[in-house]
Parts: structure tokens; sequence; C-alpha cells
């Protein structure tokens, strides 16, 4: 383990990024977790990697950062706590600027690699099925696929601003994925040993590693092809189905509740077969906010 | 008196809505342009909020004299004011990167796209801010850099300083942006009124209506000559100053006194021995645009702006 950028605090130890670095050579790879600090299953699943790698010698190199905002983690926040700045809208970074600004361009220079994936939860109130984003095309496609997690979510200018991690990768030309599954502030073993299992395929079919296989994908969509509902009343959701399961036209996904008196506001039902993608957690809820994503399927 | 409507109504999930409020004058004394007003875009900036109440009161008294409208919003992020906050709570996002916000999706992006429909077609546009809560700030006007119009009403507000900013990065997706040649005035300390800096940016205001003719000189509460004469400075002349050590900034000076090239600035102390870690010190002369007043430091957190002469 490598500390590639440390700063000063007051009143406590000092921030250190830390990067652990497996083999050397080309192709090279670099995953990073906790950008937000609050989102754990990535870092969860980039340590199951990391325990793999120290066994399978890679040909090639990979760089794995776990943990960026260590101090957010530290209090359950997704942003660095001391200016409540998201070190997510503050790339390229500076190293001569604010404490993200040095992260960022810390976090920048530590994962020059031809392959850069960034891992990420859903918000809190949010659980999401294990998927990759990519773009609409190009080689980052291929790349997403090879992962076999459980949906391929292809969408246009999918974070291709540079004040963040992907953009800012784009920008440098590296590849960029960003992974998300799971739901802030909590831990979901599953989905991270699913993410653990889709880095490994991504680094196998590189070559990186002998074998290697993703747990299997169950839908690989663009973004017209994940349906979106969203609450048509503010009220208590309560859900009918998880994340990852399957659903058929007409299926049952939650309905909403009067908050008090329970009465029945309304119900939500897919309108073609899927798998369910993302699923509120946090069941009250404002109007028009979402509460099911479900990624089609053909059947 | 001034017609009240909410232009959105936010239902709350266990029941009960929250609305954002715009209270309109349109006056007596004929045609003229009309005038969006906002404040409270962030919920920890109440200076922005009392300012626009204190401008609601006047126009009351003189609606029958306005020629055109005023259109005032005191307050855009009631939740997130309900709070002291700065983001709108629950989805902890700031409004002020929504814009132009989206008519579908959570309450915030509703709220933006909403205020931005509602202002669409008005000849002027106004902002009312207060600091950000970690700094004491001298009272100042933004203009969009080469907006030379904007530039030159806002020389008229009573400010200490005219800045025309370059938009930086994230500049589309604020309120400002939307409406070229939109005029933000702020200064004081956030979630603080500050006493002075509200008087001064009400009788900014309504100089500016007096200069777009919708209020009469002689309804003035003061005569024009004893406005400020401001500063006009671009991004070049305005200088941040950064601690390079992390701990506790002692400042030295408040805003808007006068520094030399060398001055110093402030102490970062040692936040366990208090010792003296670094002196800041003033790159250039000039006068203090702003000061830390939250002393808690990182390396590279500022810890003044200096806006050279």
């Amino acid at each position: 383990m490598t500390v590639v950028f440390q700063m000063e605090a007051p009143y406590r130890g000092a921030y250190e990024l830390h990067r652990l670095s497996f083999g050397s050579g080309s192709p090279s790879v670099a995953i990073v977790a906790g950008l937000h600090g609050y989102e754990l299953t990535g870092l969860h699943a980039v340590n199951m990697l990391a325990t793999a790698l120290q066994v399978q010698r890679p040909r090639g190199t990979v760089h794995l950062l776990p943990l960026v905002n260590t101090f957010g983690a530290d209090e359950g926040r997704k942003r660095w706590p001391f200016d409540d700045q998201d070190i997510n809208t503050a790339f390229p970074g500076d190293p001569s600027g604010t404490a993200v600004q040095r992260i960022a361009h810390a976090l920048l220079e530590a994962t020059d690699a031809d392959i850069c994936v960034d891992v990420h939860s859903g918000a809190p109130h949010v659980r999401e099925l294990p998927h990759v984003r990519v773009p609409m095309g190009g080689d980052e496609v291929e790349l997403g696929r090879s992962m076999g997690l459980p949906v391929v979510w292809r969408r246009p200018g999918d974070r291709l601003d540079a004040t963040g991690l992907i953009g800012a990768w784009r920008q440098a030309g590296r590849k960029a994925l960003m992974v998300e599954g799971g739901r802030g502030s909590s831990l979901d073993t599953t989905h991270s040993a699913t993410i653990a299992r889709g880095l490994g395929a991504l680094l196998a079919f590189l070559k990186l590693v002998p074998t290697g296989s993703g747990p299997g994908t169950l839908a690989d969509v663009t973004h017209n092809e994940v349906e979106t509902h969203r609450a048509p009343c503010g009220g208590f959701f309560v859900p009918e189905v998880k994340v990852g399961q399957r659903v058929r036209a007409g299926h049952l996904l939650g309905y909403l509740q009067s908050p008090i008196g329970g009465d029945r506001l309304g119900e939500v039902r897919a309108s073609r077969a899927g798998v369910v993608l993302s699923l509120r957690a946090y069941p009250m809820v404002h109007s028009q906010e979402l509460l099911v994503r479900v990624a089609w399927t053909p059947t | 008196m001034s017609e009240i409507a909410p232009i959105i109504s936010v239902e709350m999930p266990s029941g009960g809505q929250v609305d954002v409020v715009r209270r309109r004058f349109v006056g007596g004394g004929g045609p003229g342009p009309r005038v969006a007003v906002v404040a409270g875009i962030r919920g920890d900036t109440p200076e922005g909020i009392r300012v626009a109440h204190d401008l609601c009161t006047f126009l009351d008294a003189h609606e029958a004299d306005l020629a055109g409208s005023v259109d005032v919003y005191p307050c855009a992020n009631p939740l997130a004011a309900h709070r002291s906050t700065r983001r709108w709570p629950f989805f902890d996002v700031d409004l002020n990167r929504l814009f132009p916000g989206r008519s579908e999706g959570h309450p915030p992006g509703r709220v933006a796209w909403a205020l931005t429909r509602d202002i669409e077609g008005a000849d002027q546009v106004v902002e009312l801010r207060g600091a950000h809560p970690a700094f004491r700030e001298a009272s100042q006007a933004h203009v969009r850099h080469r907006d030379s119009r904007a530039a030159e009403l806002a020389l008229g507000t009573n400010v200490a300083v005219v800045w025309a900013r370059h938009p930086g990065p994230v500049a589309s997706s604020t309120f400002a942006y939307q409406f070229p040649g939109t005029i933000v005035l702020e200064g004081g300390t956030g979630n603080r009124v500050t006493p002075g800096v509200g008087r001064d940016l009400l009788d900014g205001l309504l100089n500016l209506l007096c200069s777009l003719e919708i209020l009469g000189e002689q309804d003035l509460p003061f005569h024009w000559a004893g406005l400020q004469r401001p500063l006009a400075v671009t991004d070049e002349e305005v200088v941040r100053v950064r601690a390079s050590r992390g701990g506790l900034f002692l400042p030295e000076g408040g805003p808007w006194e006068a520094v030399e090239a060398g001055a110093v600035l402030g102490t970062v102390v040692d936040p366990v021995t208090g010792s003296a870690c670094e002196t800041v010190l003033s790159p250039v002369s000039g006068r203090l645009l702003a000061v830390r007043e939250q002393p808690v430091v990182f390396p590279g957190s500022m810890v003044a702006r200096v806006v050279t002469l």
C-alpha cells in the first residue's frame, strides 16, 4: 500500500490517499471507490478484489484506491466534511487549491491508466442493482459488457462534465467506466461480491488475470429502455419487489399510501417485462420522486 | 397592496405544503420595465431575504408611483431557510446548481424550473445573496464579464465593488446565468444579518429602480449623491489569498480595510498547541473584499480576497 498524497488536517491526523498496486507494465487499470464518503458497497468490493489480486499476480498494472474520501466516510457523509464540497465536482483539481481540489488533482495523477473505473452506490434513499454505465458507443461499451454485471446501461453523454471524475478521465484520453450498486450509508455484501466479480471479469477480459467471469447480464439497455416510475403524489411508498427481481408486464412494483391512516393513493406497475434496476428505500416520498426503475428485457 | 401568489407549491410527503412565493407590485404610474428580485436561493443567506422584505415594505408604500412592475421572490428555498442550511434538505442539493431546472423530478429541480419560467421576459433580474457563512464580505455587485450594461447599472447599487466575473465551470447551472444582465448583490456574512449591509443593499436596489425609471428620484428616501461610488474590477484584480498550512486562522483586519503588499492578514496557529505555524501576508496592495470568519483551515483554504486598487 502506498500513500500517494498527504495533506495535514487540523485537529486530527493527516489526510492520506492510499493506493494498492499490483503487477507492472501494460495494460493498466485503475479502480476507484469511496469518492463519496458514505458509499461503502464499492469500498468492500474493491477490497475483495484486492484480496484476489494478492494471489493472482496480474500481467499488467492494477491500481486500486478503495476509499478516497476517508474523512467523509468517518462521518457517514457524501462530501468532504470540512467545507461540505463534493470531490466529484472538483476535477481536474488544483495542487495548490482548496482541500478537495488538491485531492482531485492527486487522484487524477494517481489513476494514470489505460482504463479507469469509478465505483459508486446509490443515494441512501435508493437501492441500485449493480450495473455499469457506459456511453452509447465506442470501446467503453465492450469493456462495460465484459464485466457481466446484471445491467449494462448505455447513456448519452454520461458524466461528460469534466468537473467529475469520469469526465476528467475521458478528457485525459483514458477509457472510463462508472459502476454503481447498493445504496449509500449501508453495506450490501451480496452487491459488493457482484461488483467484485464484475471488476475481476474486466481484468480477465483485458488478460490481466487468467480467469474471471461476471455474475451474468440480465439487461443490456439504452436510456430509452429503462422505465422510470415516479411518485404521482407525496406519500409513503411500499415496495412489492426487490432490486434484481424479474418482472412481467403488469407486475405490481409497489404502492403509495397515506402516511397517516394508510389509505392507498396509487399503485405502480411495470409496463413491460424487465429487471428491477433501482428501488426507493426510504419510504417517505415527495411528488415526482423516483420510486422504481425497470430495465427492459426481451421476456 | 401587492399581489402575493405562490409560483409553485411543494407537497410534503407527510402532508401540508411549502410555497415559493412571488410578491408582485404593479405600479399606477404608467408602463415601464419589469424587474425581478430573487432572494434566498440558498438557505444560509438571510441578509438577502431581509433586503427583499425591506424592499417590499418600501414598494407597498410607493406602489401607486411605480412606472412598470417589480416581482419580488423573498425566499426561493424556504425549506433550507427554515433550517439555516445552504442546501435543500433531504435531497441535500444546492438549488443554485440546478438551473434552469426540470419540469419533472424532485422538488428542488421543479422549484428551479418554476422560478426560471416565472422570471422569463423580465427586463432586469437582481439576485440578493448573503456571503458564505465562512466569510465576512464588503458589499459587492457581481455581473457577467463584458456585460457593460449590467456593469453600468451596478455602479449605482451602493456597493463597494462591482466585480465583472468570467463564468466558471459550473456557471451554466446557476440562477444568474439563466438571465443575461443579472446583477447579484451580496455582502455581510452567511447566516447573519449585518448592521449597515442590509441598508446599503436596499438603498442600492432602490437607486437601481430609479435608474430603470420605475421609481422617480423624488421617491428615494436618500439623495443619490450620498451613495457609494464602487470600484469596478475584473477577475484579474481580485486576488484570492490561501493558507498553506492547516490550523486555526486568526484574522487581522476586516472587510474593506486597506492593506499594503506584505501586510499581515492573519496567522494560522496549531489548533492543539496554539503556536503560530504560518503568517499570511497580503501579496498585493489593495482592500480586503472578504475575510475568513470561520477559523478552521486546511492547506489551500481561502482566508481572504484582496481587491487591487
